[in-house]
């Protein structure tokens, strides 16, 4: 921190999430969730301890390796959404496929659209969408690929309930056909409850929910 | 909320703003590089007028045919002025049984106020008047007379005077450069008791004047409205025609630097106010929510603005100043003479521009603050409703006319870059359009390269902005860097090594064909003979002159000097038509008079009108049929009016040649003036010297003052990065966590990058041809010419340039953890 003192986020979590499997991390606000989200993805490196993602040690990885592991086999919900703005719904869902150097991206970033119902939204620009077809973008967009590991955080944490249950719907429907593990971060017991395991975070440290 | 605390967190907020800060930065370094390169210019420019004045040994001089007042002495003096007394007339001394005629200088101490005198006695150099009863005489006066230094007696009028010391040099000699009989310097006393001096001897009587600049022009505007009819003024700006060339020229080289350097300034404010604002408006929509009034909100934001722009422009004058102290200390040796302390008017400048150029960008589009919704906290993408965008760089470039017009007090300068800048603008402008249109295929394409080009269309307002930010930084760049290099180039070309260092006057008909013969077995390098004649103008279009119809000095004068036509059926290279056209070699038995353009526009002549000369009581009279630009400083034989061969043939006209003598051939002015006693040689090598240091000096500060605007030119670069750093770092996160390599994002940023610079440079190095060609003919009266470098260079250079700077700037964003960036937006 500024002042010189160490802030400790997370400590002595010990967790292992098996292919295939869902698995929620309920916390309150501030608990770390978000942080250990990202440190399990790769998108941060922790200062003590290590992650394993698909039989890979994150920490013997530079960046590029654990960009070029993300690459097609990860996919990602955030609350904000994290659209880029400069490109169209349709854009924005090929990207990843683009990333991979998937030839028929724009073709299967169109089907994916069309699954989560905004067939008729492919060349609008995030802002011109609501929050919750934002967010079925994110989804479809975090499912092109069909990625081993899908991370969602909070992903209904902006949405009104109605939107919220349609994206729930949708990232559980689109995650059984893939096939993915999904690993989610929220603090909605109803959300968590539809995983097959849930964990608790609390002050840092990571208990299995009963 | 108090007004105290408000301004306190105001401040608090201010300071985490990276917009404002950027903002802030920009102002300061804009202001520290515009007012280094004012006050550098401010201090260089008054030692080149130094440098002007040592050449008429006085800040300011009067001339007349009476003596001096003895009052006009008295309020020098009162007014803290030094003053000092010369006279000249030609009269014979007689030396050894000699008879000689001489030009007799008379000087009082402390002669002189400027330039150095320079005198060889036989107890070594002095530079000061002639003491009581002592003469300083000419080396080919002694060489004449056969002088001895310390032992020749000489007979003035009624003093006895004795051979002193060798004048080497006299600093104002080039007033009259083509004097045919050899100086003799004496005090100023000794003529007044020789009795040679009457009411009308045919003597020129001089006062000058040094000090202070502010009481020098205000002695000026007191001696102006005292002098009687046949008085003339003379400061350095119109002094000698050649050193004028020079001065002005370098001069102009000063404020185009500086200029260059204020639009780069300007174009770094102009993009870091659109960061700026773009956060104000979001931090306004929070203030809005919570009950803040629009007026409020546009106080507090206005307030960080004035302040920020206030401090930065402080700031930056104190660098500014540092800055050109610096740049002296450096530069310290090369100027022989301390330069004079910098003037205040470069802070003012400085304060003016960074407060102007910060306010005038930014205010126009903050005044939407008042009117930002609420909602914005929501749904960012909302704008606020407010002046059309038109309107507002209307205004901003109003302002920046009117800024540049006031630095460079030079209405044609500024007025030239003005256009030259919204046609640079227009046209940067179209191609982002064009360019815009013809990428969006692109984003289509998969390929890294087709990744990083397609964001140029992803983000068309920011693609311009840059593109415009680019193509004007490397295009003013590229004007200094290489057409600076061309300008200096054919300058200093213009007066080369082998520059005529002597000129021969006073060549009879019957002594030429032996002279040409001489100077071809010598092989001496000369211009050949130019026919010449002294005449008088007595009449435009037929109406007779009257010298004091005229309203300025310089007009008066001209109407009422002697001119010594030149005839010829060939222009001098140097020259330049400016309107009409030279005489073909079918016309040269047609009647026709060519004339400087300066001499016309004083007289009011135009081509068409017909000019009356009286030479030697003949009438000679021809139209104008062309006006002509003279390189006064290229040392070629020249004339203020040039007459077709048809008009010499019936006057009596001597020749006139300029010659190059290098060391092996210099022994042959004293055969010439044995072989050819009429004829003079007159050596221009002090001269020479003079007018060669002045370039030199111009073109070192103007190298140097070219330092400041790559400074400038840098932080416009790295402004037109900034400007889309909010959104690249946002893009870069979000395909990190996609899984795009850092290889591929550079890869892609290097793509986008170049393709800018390329544009841009392609453009630039058109406008900076187009423009420098401009400048070379227009402001500088110097052959254009346009050099491959500048598309090499900007085309190469622009492209990496900027490649390698939004390399830069995303090998920053990419040592972030993308979670970080994910989590703040």
């Amino acid at each position: 921190m500024s002042d010189g003192r160490t802030l400790n986020i997370l400590a002595a979590i010990d967790m292992q999430v098996n292919a295939g499997e869902a698995v929620a991390i309920l916390g309150p606000s501030g608990s770390g969730k978000s942080t250990l989200l990202g440190l399990l993805a790769g998108l941060d490196q922790p200062t003590e301890g290590g992650v394993s993602l698909l039989g890979h040690d994150l920490g013997a990885m530079d960046e590029d390796a654990r960009a070029a592991l993300r690459a097609g086999r990860v996919g990602f919900v955030f609350q904000s959404f994290q659209l880029l703005p400069g490109m169209t719904a349709l854009e924005n869902v090929a990207l990843p496929l683009q990333i991979v150097r998937n030839s028929g991206a724009r073709v299967q970033a169109e089907a994916l659209l069309r699954e989560v119902g905004l067939e008729k939204r492919l060349s609008h620009l995030p802002r011109q969408l609501s929050g919750g077809e934002q967010q079925r973008v994110a989804l479809a967009r975090a499912f092109a690929g069909d990625p081993d590991v899908l991370f969602a955080d909070e992903p209904t944490g902006n949405l009104d309930a109605d939107s919220g249950q349609r994206i729930i719907d949708l990232l559980f429907g689109l995650r059984d056909r893939a096939g993915s593990t999904l690993l989610l971060v929220t603090h909605d017991q109803q959300l968590a409850a539809r995983c097959d395991r849930v964990l608790r975070l609390h002050a840092g440290r990571l208990q299995e929910a009963a | 909320m108090n007004s105290g605390w408000r301004s306190v967190l105001a401040w608090r907020v201010a300071l985490r703003d990276p917009g404002l800060r950027l903002l802030l930065a920009a102002v300061l370094v804009a202001v520290a590089a515009l007012s280094s390169v004012a006050f550098f210019a401010d201090r260089v420019e008054r030692a080149l007028v130094l440098q002007g004045a040592a050449l008429m040994a006085g800040d300011l001089v009067v001339e007349q045919g009476d003596f001096i007042p003895d009052a006009w002495l008295a309020e020098a003096t009162t007014r803290g002025l030094q003053a000092a007394r010369t006279v000249t007339f030609p009269s014979v001394i007689i030396a050894n049984e000699r008879p000689l005629l001489v030009q007799v200088k008379a000087v009082e101490p402390p002669y002189p106020l400027r330039g150095r005198l320079r005198i060889d006695t036989p107890a070594g150099p002095v530079g000061r008047a002639p003491g009581a009863s002592d003469a300083w005489l000419e080396g080919r006066l002694r060489d004449r007379l056969g002088a001895e230094i310390g032992e020749t007696s000489l007979q003035l009028g009624e003093v006895a005077l004795r051979a002193a010391g060798i004048l080497v040099n006299e600093p104002d000699r080039g007033g009259n450069l083509f004097q045919l009989s050899p100086r003799l310097m004496v005090g100023y006393e000794d003529v007044l008791r020789s009795g040679l001096l009457g009411p009308a001897s045919r003597a020129k009587h001089r006062l000058l004047i040094a000090g202070d600049t502010s009481q020098v022009t205000a002695m000026r505007s007191w001696l102006a409205a005292r002098l009687p009819p046949g008085s003339e003024l003379e400061d350095v700006e119109n002094a000698r025609p050649e050193l004028q060339t020079a001065l002005e020229r370098a001069r102009r080289f000063l404020s185009l630097a500086a200029l260059c350097a204020s639009l780069l300034a300007g174009v770094a404010i102009l993009l870091a106010t659109r960061r700026y604002v773009d956060h104000a408006m979001d931090s306004a929509a929070v203030l809005r929510t919570l009950g803040m009034r629009g007026s409020a909100v546009l106080r507090w934001h206005l307030g960080q603005l004035l302040a920020v722009a206030l401090i930065a422009t402080l700031g930056g004058s104190l660098v500014g100043l540092a800055g050109q102290q610096a740049l002296v200390s450096v530069l310290g040796d090369w100027f022989d003479q301390a330069l004079p302390a910098p003037g205040l008017r470069p802070v003012w400048v400085g304060t003016a521009f960074g407060m102007s150029m910060a306010l005038g960008f930014a205010v126009p589009s903050l005044l939407r603050i008042r009117n930002v919704p609420p909602l914005r906290v929501l749904r960012r993408e909302l704008d606020a409703p407010g002046l059309a965008g038109w309107l507002v760089w209307l205004v901003a470039a109003a302002a920046f006319v009117g800024l540049m017009y006031w630095q460079v007090q030079d209405p044609r300068l500024a007025g030239g870059m003005a256009i030259a800048l919204f046609v640079t603008l227009g046209v940067l402008m179209i191609a982002g359009r064009l360019l815009l249109g013809a990428l969006a295929p692109l984003r289509r394409a998969g390929g890294t390269a087709a990744l990083g080009i397609a964001a140029l269309a992803r983000y068309p307002q920011l693609t311009m902005l840059q593109l415009a930010g680019f193509g004007l930084g490397i295009t003013l760049l590229l004007l200094l860097a290489v057409v600076r290099v061309d300008i200096i180039d054919t300058w200093q070309n213009s007066l080369p090594e082998g520059a005529p260092n002597h000129f021969l006057i006073n060549v009879q008909p019957e002594e030429r064909a032996s002279l040409e013969a001489l100077l071809a077995e010598r092989k001496v390098p000369n211009s050949g003979l130019h026919a010449t004649t002294r005449g008088r103008l007595t009449a435009i279009n037929g109406r007779r002159i009257d010298p004091e119809s005229y309203t300025d000095m310089r007009s008066r004068r001209l109407a009422a000097r002697e001119y010594s036509l030149g005839f010829g059926a060939a222009m001098q290279p140097d020259n330049r038509i400016r309107s009409g056209r030279w005489w073909l070699p079918g016309e040269a038995d047609q009647p026709a008079f060519s004339v400087e353009q300066g001499v016309a526009d004083s007289l009011g002549v135009k081509v068409g009108d017909t000019l009356t000369f009286d030479v030697a009581g003949q009438t000679v009279l021809a139209p104008v049929t062309s006006l002509r630009a003279v390189a006064w400083d290229s040392f070629n034989v020249n004339f203020f009016v040039v007459g077709s061969p048809a008009l010499a043939r019936d006057l009596p006209v001597a020749y006139l040649s300029s010659l190059y003598l290098d060391e092996e051939t210099d022994g042959l002015t004293l055969e010439l003036a044995e072989a050819f006693p009429a004829v003079s040689v007159i050596d221009v090598r002090p001269i020479l010297t003079q007018v060669r240091e002045i370039m030199g000096r111009g073109s070192l500060a103007v190298e140097m003052v070219f330092l400041f605007t790559l400074i400038a030119a840098a932080l416009v670069t790295f402004a037109a990065a900034q400007v889309s750093r909010d959104e690249r770092a946002r893009e870069v996160a979000v395909m990190r966590t996609l899984g795009a390599s850092r290889r591929r994002l550079l890869g892609a940023v290097l793509a986008e990058f170049g393709l800018l610079g390329f544009i841009g440079g392609l453009l630039a190095a058109l406008l900076a041809s187009v423009s420098g060609y401009l400048i070379a003919v227009q402001l500088f009266d110097l052959p254009g010419r346009v050099s491959p470098s500048t598309w090499w260079l900007g085309i190469g250079a622009g492209t990496l340039v900027v490649a390698l700077v939004g390399w830069l700037a995303t090998r920053r964003l990419l040592a972030i953890p993308p979670i970080q960036v994910l989590n703040s937006t």
